[in-house]
C-alpha cells in the first residue's frame, strides 16, 4: 500500500545561506547551536523522513522550538524545504506551480491552527465556507455545506454569529469545521487544542477521535503534549532540534524509548491504556504448558493494561494471551502483572 | 547588589579601580533612597571623565557649565574686558586731536567757528570721561566675574563628584542586560573626550576673553561665489526640467483639471438646495441624525453669510486633492506594505513632503505648473497625501499573520487575500488615513489661495492683507465648518 504522505530527507534552513554552506550543514550534521554560531542560520527541519498511511493519525510530538510546526508547514508548502522530497498521494508537490499549488491546498489539505485563525469580521458560516469560497462555489451551496458541517461539530444555531463572539473551544470547532468543509484528503492539525483549557481539550480530543474514526481522514497532528499524542495518534514521531528521533506506535515509544530524551517524556505517561498484554506476557518454555492450564481465562493480545488488571482481579490463576485466531501466545500471572505495572510506571 | 561572575563582570565594565567601584556600587545598591558617594576623578576631570566613560549626555551638559566658568575666570583675571571702552576712547581721542588742529587753524585765521570747535571738543572730552569711568568700573568688577566663575566651577565639580557613581551604577545595570552599550574607557574614548573638551574650552575662552584675537572665530569662512554659483546651478537645472518635462507636466495638468472641472460642475453649478439636501442625508446615513442637524446648521451659516459659492469652490478643490491623494495613496500603501525595501525608499520622501514648509515646495510647483488651481491641488496633495499611505501600510502590516496564513493554507490567491482578508481587517486604519488626508488638505486652503486658488482661503488672505478682522474670522469659521462636515462624513460613527 502506498502512503498518503511521504517525506524524504527534508531539510529546512532559515537565514540567508548560500548553497554550498547549506550543503555542508546537511552533510556535516552539526547541531542547531553550532549552525547558529558558525553560519548565523537556524536549522528548522533536519533530515526528516517518514511516511503516513492512508487514514492514519500521525502525531508529531516535540517541545516548542523543536521544529514540529515548521515541519507540518512543508506538507502544504506554506514553507519551502531547503532540500528533500515531499510526496502527497505519490505526487511530488515541489513540482506544482503557483496556480496548481493553490488548487492543491484548496482541495487536498485542510489545516487547523493553534490560535484558530478565524476571520473576526465574518460570520461562523462564512468562516467555515472559506475554502469553498476560494474554490468558487456559489453562495447557496456554500451556506448549505457549511450548515451541514456545523451540525457535525455540534454548533448548530451559531452559524450567523461573528467568529470572535464564540468561546475558545467553540472557535476551534469552527476551525475544525472549516478544515472539513473542503472535504480534503489530509488534515493538518497544528497544536489544535493547546490553547484550550484542560476540560475542553479532553472533550475536543474525544470528539476528534470519534470524528476521525468515522471520516477516516489521513491526519498529521502536531502536539507538545505526549499524553495527547498517545491518546490521539496511531503512530507518533518525536522531534528534537528539527530532527525526528523516534517513530513508532504509542506502545513502542512507551515500552522502548529510543534514547534518554524520549525516556524522560515517557516517564510521566500513564501506561495503563498504552501497554498491551502482548508486551508483558511471558512465553512458556514449551507448548505443553498450555495443556496444564486449559480452562483458564483467555484474553486478546491487544488488551491494554487497565483491562488486564480488571480481569486478573477476578481470576487468581494465570491468564492466557491469544491472537485474533485464538492461538495461545503466552500467559500472565498476577505477580508478573503487578510487577510490570510497577516497573513501567515509576510514578505509581 | 549581586555581581555576576560570568563574562559580564564589573571589571569589564569599569576597567579601572574595580575594587573601589565594587565598594561604592554596593553602597548605592544597599540603600533604597539617595546614597552619598563621592567620586574624586569625576569631580576632578569632569566632562573628560564622563566622555571617557561614553556618557556623553552628561559630558556635554557639564562641559557647557564648566566652559562658562572658565570663560568667566579667565575673562575676570587676564581678559581684555575693557577693549570695547578703550577702542571708543581711542576713537574719541583722535577726533579731539583733529578738532584741536581745526581749532588752532580757526584761531590763526580768526574764524567765527572757534566757538563751535571749542564746544565740540568739550562735549567729546565729557564723553571720554564717561568711558574712562566705565573702564574703572569694569576693571573693578573683574574680580567678581572671576570669583563667580570659581564659585560655579566648584559647585559643578562637587555635583559631578556626587552624581558620578550613581550614574555609572545605573549604566552598569543597563549594560548587564544590553550588549550594545559601550562602557568606554578605551584609549580612543579617552582621546576623543580630551580633544573634544579641549577644543570647546580653549576656543570659547579665547573668543570671550580676548575678542578679535582669532579672526576665524568671527564668522563662518565662506566665499560669496559659492552661494551665487549654487543659485545659478539650481535655477538652470529647474529650467532644464521645465523644458524637458513639458509633456509630463501637461498630462498631469490635464488630469487634475478634468477631475477639478467635474467636481466644480457638481458643487458650484448644482443648486444649493440640492447640495444641502445631499450633504445632510449623507451625514445622517453615515454619522446619525444629530450630526446631520449640525451639518444643516453649518451649511446655512455659509449660505446666510454669502460664503456659499466660495465654500463650494473650496470643496471642489479640496475634493480633487483628497480624491487624487486617496486614489494614489491606497494602492501605493498596498504595494508598499509587504515590500520593506521599497517602503524604506518611499518613507523618507513622505517625511520630506510633510516637513518641508509649503512655501518652499510652492516655488518649484509654480515653476512647473504655473499659478492657479492645478498648482494649488498639487501643493495640497504634497502636504496632505502622505497619511493615507502611511496608515494603509500600518493597517495592512497589522493584519494578523495567522489569519493570512490560514487563508493561504486553503489556497487563497493574492487577490483573494487582499480583498477578503487584508483590506477588511485593515479598514479602520485605512479610513483613519483617509480622514487625516482630508483634514490636512483643509489646512492648506489658505496657503493654496496664495497661488490663485479662489474660495474661502482667498477671503482669509484678503482679510489678512487689509487687517479686516470681521471678514477673516467669519471666513475662517466657514473653513472650520467645511472641515467638520467632511470629517463626520468620512469617519461616520466610528471615532478614531
Amino acid at each position: 500500500m502506498s502512503s498518503a504522505i511521504q517525506l524524504q530527507n527534508v531539510w529546512k534552513i532559515f537565514g540567508d545561506v548560500p548553497n554550498n554552506i547549506s550543503n555542508s550543514i546537511q552533510t556535516e550534521t552539526i547541531s542547531k547551536q553550532e549552525a547558529l554560531e558558525r553560519y548565523n542560520c537556524v536549522i528548522g527541519v533536519s533530515n526528516v523522513s517518514f511516511e503516513v498511511k492512508y487514514g492514519e493519525i500521525f502525531c508529531v510530538m516535540g517541545l516548542s522550538g523543536s521544529g514540529k510546526s515548521t515541519l507540518v508547514r512543508h506538507i502544504n508548502r506554506l514553507l519551502e524545504p531547503t532540500s528533500g522530497k515531499i510526496l502527497i498521494n505519490n505526487q511530488d508537490i515541489m513540482g506544482l506551480d503557483k496556480i496548481e499549488l493553490e488548487a492543491f491546498r484548496n482541495t487536498k489539505i485542510g489545516m487547523v491552527f493553534q490560535n484558530f485563525a478565524l476571520m473576526p469580521h465574518r460570520s461562523v458560516l462564512d468562516n467555515i465556507a472559506m475554502p469553498l469560497e476560494i474554490r468558487g462555489v456559489n453562495k447557496n451551496e456554500r451556506v448549505n455545506a457549511a450548515t451541514t458541517i456545523l451540525k457535525t461539530v455540534e454548533l448548530e444555531g451559531w452559524g450567523n454569529r461573528y467568529a470572535h463572539e464564540l468561546s475558545g473551544g467553540m472557535q476551534q470547532r469552527v476551525g475544525l469545521a472549516r478544515a472539513l468543509a473542503a472535504d480534503p484528503d489530509i488534515l493538518l492539525m497544528d497544536e489544535p487544542f493547546s490553547a484550550l483549557d484542560p476540560l475542553i481539550r479532553r472533550q475536543l480530543q474525544n470528539e476528534f477521535i470519534k470524528l476521525s474514526s468515522d471520516l477516516q481522514k489521513t491526519t498529521v497532528f502536531i502536539t507538545h503534549d505526549l499524553d495527547e499524542a498517545v491518546r490521539v495518534g496511531h503512530r507518533i514521531a518525536i522531534m528534537r532540534e528539527g530532527a525526528v528521533i523516534q517513530v513508532g506506535t504509542p506502545e513502542e515509544i512507551v515500552i522502548s524509548p529510543a534514547d534518554d530524551y524520549v525516556a524522560e517524556f515517557v516517564k510521566g505517561i500513564s501506561k495503563l491504556k498504552v501497554v498491551t498484554a502482548k508486551s508483558i506476557m511471558q512465553k512458556p518454555e514449551s507448548d505443553e504448558f498450555f495443556h496444564d492450564i486449559i480452562g483458564h481465562e483467555r484474553v486478546h493480545q491487544d488488551i491494554p493494561l487497565n483491562q488486564l488488571i480488571r480481569t486478573v482481579t477476578f481470576h487468581k490463576d494465570p491468564i492466557i494471551v491469544t491472537d485474533s485466531d485464538g492461538v495461545n501466545l503466552g500467559y500472565i500471572t498476577q505477580p508478573s502483572l503487578f510487577k510490570s505495572v510497577i516497573e513501567e510506571n515509576n510514578d505509581v | 547588589m549581586m555581581f555576576e561572575t560570568n563574562d559580564r563582570t564589573l571589571k569589564n565594565f569599569v576597567r579601572t579601580n574595580t575594587e573601589y567601584y565594587q565598594r561604592e556600587f554596593n553602597k548605592i545598591g544597599a540603600k533604597s533612597g539617595y546614597k552619598f558617594s563621592f567620586n574624586v576623578s569625576a569631580a576632578l576631570y569632569g566632562p573628560i571623565w564622563f566622555g571617557a566613560r561614553n556618557i556623553w549626555n552628561y559630558a556635554l551638559a557639564f562641559l557647557i557649565i564648566e566652559t562658562f566658568c572658565f570663560v568667566q575666570l579667565v575673562r575676570g583675571s587676564f581678559g581684555d574686558i575693557t577693549k570695547d571702552a578703550r577702542d571708543k576712547i581711542e576713537k574719541i581721542q583722535s577726533t579731539i586731536d583733529f578738532r584741536n588742529q581745526q581749532l588752532l587753524a580757526a584761531k590763526q585765521n580768526n574764524s567765527d567757528k572757534v566757538e563751535v570747535y571749542e564746544r565740540a571738543i568739550n562735549s567729546l572730552e565729557r564723553a571720554m570721561e564717561g568711558y574712562v569711568i566705565d573702564i574703572n568700573t569694569v576693571e573693578e568688577s573683574a574680580i567678581w566675574i572671576a570669583l563667580s566663575g570659581v564659585f560655579i566651577l566648584v559647585f559643578a565639580k562637587f555635583l559631578q563628584g556626587i552624581i558620578g557613581n550613581i550614574i555609572l551604577e545605573k549604566r552598569y545595570s543597563d549594560w548587564l542586560s544590553d550588549h550594545s552599550i559601550d562602557p568606554g574607557m578605551t584609549n580612543n574614548h579617552f582621546l576623543l573626550s580630551v580633544i573634544f573638551t579641549a577644543i570647546i574650552m580653549c576656543l570659547s575662552v579665547i573668543n570671550y576673553s580676548f575678542p578679535g584675537y582669532l579672526t576665524i572665530l568671527d564668522g563662518f569662512p565662506t566665499h560669496p561665489d559659492i552661494r551665487i554659483k549654487s543659485i545659478n546651478w539650481v535655477e538652470s537645472s529647474f529650467d532644464l526640467a521645465v523644458l524637458k518635462g513639458d509633456a509630463l507636466f501637461t498630462t498631469i495638468t490635464i488630469g487634475i483639471r478634468s477631475v477639478l472641472d467635474f467636481l466644480e460642475l457638481i458643487f458650484v453649478t448644482t443648486p444649493w438646495i440640492v447640495i444641502i439636501t445631499a450633504i445632510v442625508v449623507l451625514t445622517a446615513l453615515s454619522a446619525g441624525i444629530k450630526t446631520a442637524i449640525y451639518s444643516a446648521a453649518f451649511l446655512s451659516y455659509m449660505g446666510f453669510l454669502g460664503f456659499w459659492e466660495k465654500a463650494m469652490t473650496t470643496l471642489a478643490l479640496l475634493g480633487t486633492a483628497a480624491l487624487l491623494s486617496i486614489a494614489i495613496g491606497i494602492p501605493l500603501g498596498i504595494f508598499c506594505a509587504r515590500r520593506y525595501r521599497f517602503y524604506a525608499v518611499i518613507r523618507p520622501i513622505m517625511d520630506f513632503m510633510q516637513t518641508m514648509p509649503a512655501f518652499v515646495f510652492m516655488i518649484p510647483v509654480i515653476a512647473f505648473f504655473g499659478t492657479g488651481k492645478v498648482a494649488a491641488v498639487i501643493i495640497t496633495m504634497i502636504f496632505g497625501g502622505t497619511p493615507v499611505v502611511r496608515l494603509t501600510v500600518l493597517g495592512l502590516r497589522g493584519v494578523d499573520e495567522t489569519i493570512r496564513e490560514a487563508a493561504i493554507a486553503y489556497g487563497a490567491s493574492n487577490w483573494y487575500l487582499l480583498r477578503k482578508i487584508d483590506l477588511p481587517l485593515a479598514a479602520p486604519s485605512i479610513l483613519a488615513g483617509v480622514n487625516q488626508t482630508v483634514m490636512l488638505s483643509l489646512a492648506m486652503v489658505v496657503v493654496a489661495s496664495l497661488i490663485g486658488a479662489k474660495g474661502l482661503g482667498q477671503d482669509v488672505l484678503e482679510a489678512l492683507q487689509y487687517a479686516n478682522v470681521g471678514q477673516g474670522i467669519l471666513a475662517g469659521v466657514a473653513i472650520l465648518f467645511v472641515a467638520l462636515i467632511l470629517d463626520r462624513v468620512v469617519q461616520g460613527k466610528k471615532r478614531v
